[in-house]
């Protein structure tokens, strides 16, 4: 016992355990998030009916799922089929292997870090090329050229602005851009007198694409190729391919806090007084913020056993906002904090895309990749070395 | 064409962005929860007939003049009696209205020399049966049960 608690591997084996078990129930708070935020941009209720507001939605969703009959349609090429949605889940949820969710919890910190996460998210862009052609269906198929098309367009813009961001970082480790941010008392966004601002743009606007979000959701687009890539999948499958989703929009927003946003950084992370209301003031008015609105709504509900959910949430809000006021505690979550707040503003940007913009025409997406990504990003990486080389002369 | 410098800056999307936050209120929604929430109806709206019935003794104000069943552009109202030895009336023995041929036109309850036929706001008329569609005397006296929802 004595062995296992000392040994080296026991945090990372926590951490990941944690991740693998946790995450499919963030993912699926981040499609009720969606849900609701979209809803509110189109002055819509969204989810209302399973739990208060909706908020056992995700747990009624998972059942259904996977409950619901697995079909694999005659002529699909069925190990292919059978893979692809395995390929897209496991390279997604492996890219949480180095992401710095803290500077306390992480699994791993590898000294290749962003370079692991970019090769496995590009291998899970084969997972959708691979359901899509194994299906035996042409809109599957449309929807899998259409992904391959701009998996290719858009890694190399993507890969440009990241590339930018290591250069002012210095290093390819997460936690060590993290922490060249702090020795450089900037965020990277902010970096080189404001010009690292078009990577975090480009990056932002190739991660959308990435990720096949709107409005860069060709792959799957609803109205033209009735699912996509995925138009054959029911059941857990297709459930897989939706955790793969949320698992690469959680991971690019990862990477895009970690390059540009400072990581579990808090803002300002160089202005010494800042430290106590930041770290403690803000997240306890927040949580409690949080609190209050819930027992606001429990008030509105009418049926007993929502209200007492309602009131149950606001127990937990309130404690953790005490847990941030214990200074013993605090230090070892705060960083934790930062990171998911910043990476939730992210995914809010994702979603707000999303009830924004109409989706691209196929050579409109191919138009704005080739000539205007690639150039910008290109012309961002050339601009930023010469403002770090005057920097250092 | 759009101002390029616009279009460099990224300005006509972040317009659109800012058109899409500043839209979402909770006022402006117009969802209705429905089971929980009832929308209001008009006050002359016509939904399931009813049969009146006095309100002291019960007994029913028809006097089975068959006016209704004649009035009915669908002939969908069937209105059976007995001559009452005694009273010389007409007792009304049961009465008949096919919901699923009532086109709610409400020529019936104008047609009505006592009021005893009445259109009401009542508007959840689904059954699981075509059968269950027609309804009889007890039905349109007693009127459609208020459906339980258990949320």
């Amino acid at each position: 016992m004595e062995e296992l608690l000392s040994s080296p591997y026991l945090p990372p084996l926590v951490a990941t355990l944690l991740i693998i078990a946790l995450f499919p129930l963030v993912a699926g708070y981040m499609v009720l998030a969606e849900r609701k935020v979209l809803a509110d941009l189109q002055v819509r209720l969204g989810p209302m009916r399973v739990g208060p507001y909706g908020a056992l939605q995700p747990l009624a969703d998972a059942l259904k799922l996977m409950l619901k009959e697995d079909i694999i349609p005659s002529g699909a090429d069925k190990w292919v089929f059978w893979m692809a949605p395995v390929l897209s889940t496991f390279t997604a949820l492996s890219a949480f292997a180095v992401l710095p969710l803290s500077d306390k919890f992480y699994v791993a910190d590898v000294n290749i870090g962003i370079l692991f996460i970019l090769a496995m998210s590009s291998i899970g862009a084969l997972g959708l090329i691979l359901g899509g052609w194994s299906s035996n269906s042409k809109y599957s198929l449309m929807g899998s050229l259409r992904a391959a098309a701009q998996m290719v367009s858009y890694e190399v813009p993507l890969g440009f602005a990241t590339v930018t961001g290591i250069m002012c970082a210095g290093t390819l480790s997460m936690q060590g851009i993290i922490q060249a941010q702090y020795e450089r008392g900037v965020w990277g966004a902010f970096d080189n007198y404001l010009l690292m601002l078009i990577p975090t743009v480009l990056f932002i606007i190739a991660g959308t694409a990435e990720t096949n979000r709107a409005p860069f959701d060709l792959p799957e687009a609803e109205s033209e190729i009735v699912a996509g890539f995925h138009t054959e999948y029911s059941g857990f499958r297709f459930a897989l391919y939706f955790l793969a989703e949320y698992a690469a929009i959680f991971v690019i927003s990862g990477i895009c806090v970690t390059l540009f946003f400072g990581g579990w950084l808090r803002p300002f992370p160089n202005v010494g007084f800042l430290e106590t209301p930041l770290n403690v003031g803000l997240p306890v008015v927040l949580f409690a913020a949080i609190a209050l609105a819930c027992i606001k709504g429990a008030t509105r509900q009418i049926i007993t056993g929502f209200k007492l959910g309602m009131f149950g949430l606001a127990g937990a809000a309130l404690l953790l906002a005490a847990l941030f006021a214990v200074p013993v505690i605090n230090p070892l979550i705060v960083g934790l904090f930062w990171f998911l707040a910043k990476v939730a503003v992210l995914v809010y940007m994702f979603i707000w895309y999303r009830g924004t913009f109409p989706r691209f025409r196929y050579d409109q997406l191919m138009d704005v990749g080739w000539k205007w990504l690639i150039p910008m990003s290109l012309g961002g990486l050339i601009v930023n070395s010469i403002a770090q080389m005057l920097a250092r002369s | 064409m759009a101002n390029p410098i616009n279009t460099f800056l990224l300005t006509d999307l972040l317009k659109g962005l800012w058109t899409t936050f500043k839209n979402q209120k909770p006022s402006l929604v117009v969802t209705e929860q429905y089971p929980r929430e009832r929308p209001p109806v008009m006050e002359r709206y016509r939904g399931a007939p009813r049969l009146n019935t006095h309100p002291e003794t019960a007994e029913t104000l028809c006097i089975s003049c068959n006016l209704c069943a004649l009035a009915c552009p669908e002939q969908l109202i069937v209105v059976t009696s007995e001559r009452n030895p005694e009273t010389r009336r007409k007792d009304l023995t049961n009465f008949t209205y096919d919901t699923s041929r009532c086109m709610f036109c409400g020529l019936c309850e104008d047609a009505c020399p006592v009021d005893a036929l009445e259109l009401t706001q009542d508007f959840e008329m689904a059954t699981f049966t075509r059968e269950g569609q027609i309804w009889d005397r007890q039905m349109l006296e007693e009127g459609p049960l208020p459906t339980e929802y258990r949320h």
